[in-house]
């Protein structure tokens, strides 16, 4: 069986306004309990005392006087205009018959009780609710004190039903500040939703609306805004890395297949064919390499490489990269030499930290002429452990430096290489959490990677 | 005659494995998905098994692969992927793989593999001296000596020679260096290989009567003391 909520039901403003309407209603008959109590109940409390004490005087009274005595004093009571309406005072005698009093006798309230009792009686004529205290005196009389309630019971039935009715006004009131609160909620968030349908449409430019008020949904829309902004900025790149990646692998095509058909068109046994082949399979070689690294620099983005980082020493990836070079800059004729820091430990993957650092030292070599000078060194700072290649070539621009990095962007044609190396780089350090960070050397280029120090963790 | 068994669906990639293995005078059976695959890598023995990834029905190699190691098969296996993540490298190796390869390949790069990997079941691990031609190299002091003279070597340009060594005959390529050598599993820019094969050939061939290390266009490099004599079959 389903249970059907009503749509109200699933609003949580609605669901809000309306518990916190519950708790108003109780918290206000819990008041108006108290309120009761304290009024209605302390008034009979103070009523019923009295009755006692009247009691108590009068038994006294019989006890030391007799009946016939009591009987005068209570004609006297009667008579002497206090109290009038309310007081009841009523003497039994043995027999019983009434002596004196103002209630209508009936023979079945006569029976003593502990406590003073309510009844319905007839009092002075006219029917009333009273509390009476019984009482059987010495001789076998009974003597009735008591007081008529009439006036306290109207007065009851008027707080009650004064309670009754704002209780009511309050519900009323909260259920209207329910709906009033889910239509102002709905109202902020319907501006978000239209712009979430807008942006699911295609229209990836929609914003969400930021109101004036700094409230919650203020800071809720900046903060989509945001995150609609990164994701553009992020859809953008893809366009741009796509058009990139079509327009570098495009262009080996075609010259291959301009070399084949070229070879085609001639007879099959012309000379340019084996050529044309060798051609092309080194094209497809070269393309396949750059897909490689294409490939390589999405994996490292995808951050799927951060489950197997581990403590790795900046030294040790230093020495082994600059060992692995040595032999490419003396044949250049190109001066390695290095300064190396106590003990800078990153937390990462060596395999890709050691690619990095050989990006960074291949391009050294590469842009630096016979009789250059490179210098690799190591630090560690607080926070940070850094890791820097210094050239002594012609360095960057800074008008060029925000560029480098992007993919296939080269700024010298001249010099072999796909313009993916520093591209990897850079998604090597963000990776790692750090950062590359290019600077003048005065000449040449000091090309820094910025890593978090390992804490231990 | 050494038998290779290829379990690869596609068939141009098969009979292009297949074709080179064969001139290699390898003798070469098919298997075109897993369950085949399967069924004749344990109805037989092979020297080689050389293994698709991705096979039909969503097969994965590395299941094969798994169940053969699970049955205490031994032979070396080489995984080709167009999967070229290093995570899915790593679980290759994890299942059992002793070579992983990825699309698209050179022929060349997979032969010197091929050779490695058959060559590596054949060599004892407690070698402790080889000789090629004039040039004794002890495998356990480090030591390197032509004609009688010691050749100092730098610690990685041993590890280089030992490791074209283990492999004479045979050609091996510059990221099977790069692997054994560095233990690097990528690229550079540069062929920073390339110059410390010559730096190594300097030291070792200069003055030689016989060189010993020798380039094998559009592979790699080879130790032999016949110079580039064609591959031939163990």
């Amino acid at each position: 069986m389903t249970i059907v909520v009503p749509r109200w039901w699933t609003s949580i403003a609605f669901r809000q306004a309306l518990i916190y309407a519950a708790l108003v209603v109780l918290t206000m008959t819990v008041l108006l309990a108290v309120f009761y109590q304290q009024t209605v109940g302390v008034w009979q409390q103070r009523i019923d005392h009295q009755i006692d004490a009247t009691t108590q005087r009068l038994v006294d009274y019989f006890e030391h006087k007799g009946a016939a005595a009591l009987a005068t004093h209570i004609t006297g009571l009667l008579g002497d205009g206090i109290d009038s309406d309310t007081e009841v005072y009523t003497l039994v005698d043995p027999a019983g018959h009434k002596v004196v009093g103002n209630l209508a006798l009936e023979p079945d309230i006569l029976a003593p009780t502990r406590d003073i009792v309510e009844h319905r009686v007839v009092r002075a004529g006219r029917s009333s609710e009273s509390r009476l205290r019984i009482t059987h005196l010495g001789d076998g009389g009974v003597l009735v004190v008591g007081r008529d309630m009439q006036d306290q019971r109207e007065l009851d039935r008027l707080v009650r039903r004064a309670s009754l009715l704002s209780a009511l006004v309050t519900l009323l009131m909260a259920v209207a500040g329910a709906l009033f609160l889910r239509r102002q909620l709905e109202q902020r968030i319907s501006a978000i939703r239209q712009t979430a349908v807008r942006i699911e449409r295609g229209d990836l430019a929609q914003r969400v609306p930021v109101s004036q008020q700094q409230d919650e949904f203020a800071r809720l829309s900046r903060d989509i805004n945001a995150m609609l902004d990164r994701i553009h900025a992020l859809m953008e790149g893809v366009r741009h890395v796509s058009n990139t990646i079509a327009h570098n692998i495009r262009t080996p095509l075609s010259r291959i297949l301009a070399r084949l058909r070229t070879a085609q068109a001639e007879r099959p046994q012309a000379a340019g064919l084996p050529e044309a082949v060798a051609f092309a399979i080194g094209e497809i070689e070269d393309l396949n390499v750059v897909f490689d690294k294409l490939l390589q620099i999405a994996e490292v983005e995808s951050g799927a490489r951060r489950q197997g980082f581990g403590p790795v020493s900046l030294n040790a990836i230093a020495i082994n990269v600059l060992e692995l070079y040595d032999a490419v800059a003396e044949a250049k004729g190109v001066t390695l030499t290095h300064t190396l820091d106590a003990d800078p430990v990153t937390a990462g993957d060596g395999d890709l930290l050691a690619n990095a650092m050989a990006n960074l030292l291949d391009n050294a070599i590469k842009y630096t002429d016979g009789g250059g000078a490179i210098h690799v060194d190591t630090r560690r700072g607080a926070a940070a452990v850094t890791i820097s290649v210094r050239d002594n070539g012609p360095g960057i621009p800074q008008t060029e430096r925000s560029r480098v990095g992007t993919r296939f962007h080269r700024l010298d044609r001249s010099v072999p290489g796909w313009g993916l190396g520093l591209a990897s780089v850079i998604a090597i350090a963000r990776l790692h959490g750090g950062d590359l960070q290019l600077a003048d050397a005065n000449p040449g280029l000091i090309a820094r990677l910025v890593l978090p120090a390992f804490d231990g963790s | 005659m050494r038998r290779c068994l290829i379990i690869e669906d596609d068939a141009d990639n098969a009979r292009y494995i297949a074709d080179g293995l064969r001139e290699l005078g390898w003798f070469v059976s098919l298997a075109r998905n897993g369950a085949d695959g399967i069924e004749r890598a344990t109805g037989a023995i092979w020297d080689l098994i050389v293994l698709d990834r991705m096979l039909p029905n969503e097969v994965d190699g590395l299941a094969i692969l798994k169940t053969l190691r699970g049955m205490g098969q031994s032979t070396p296996v080489l995984i080709l992927s167009a999967l070229s993540a290093t995570d899915e490298r790593v679980r290759g190796l994890q299942a059992g793989c002793d070579d992983y390869l990825t699309k698209p390949f050179a022929f060349s790069e997979l032969a010197a593999r091929v050779e490695a990997l058959v060559r590596r079941s054949q060599f004892g691990k407690d070698v402790r001296e080889m000789r090629v031609a004039d040039m004794r190299v002890d495998l356990i002091a480090r030591r390197v000596e032509r004609s009688g003279r010691t050749i100092p070597l730098q610690p990685r340009e041993f590890r280089l020679l030992a490791y074209l060594l283990f492999h004479q005959g045979r050609a091996v390529t510059r990221t099977m260096l790069l692997e054994a050598v560095w233990d690097y599993r990528f690229d550079p820019q540069t062929n920073v290989i390339d110059v410390h094969i010559s730096r190594l050939r300097n030291k070792i061939d200069r003055d030689a009567a016989v060189p010993l290390i020798h380039t094998v266009r559009g592979v790699g490099y080879m130790l032999s003391a016949d110079g580039l004599a064609p591959q031939t079959s163990a």
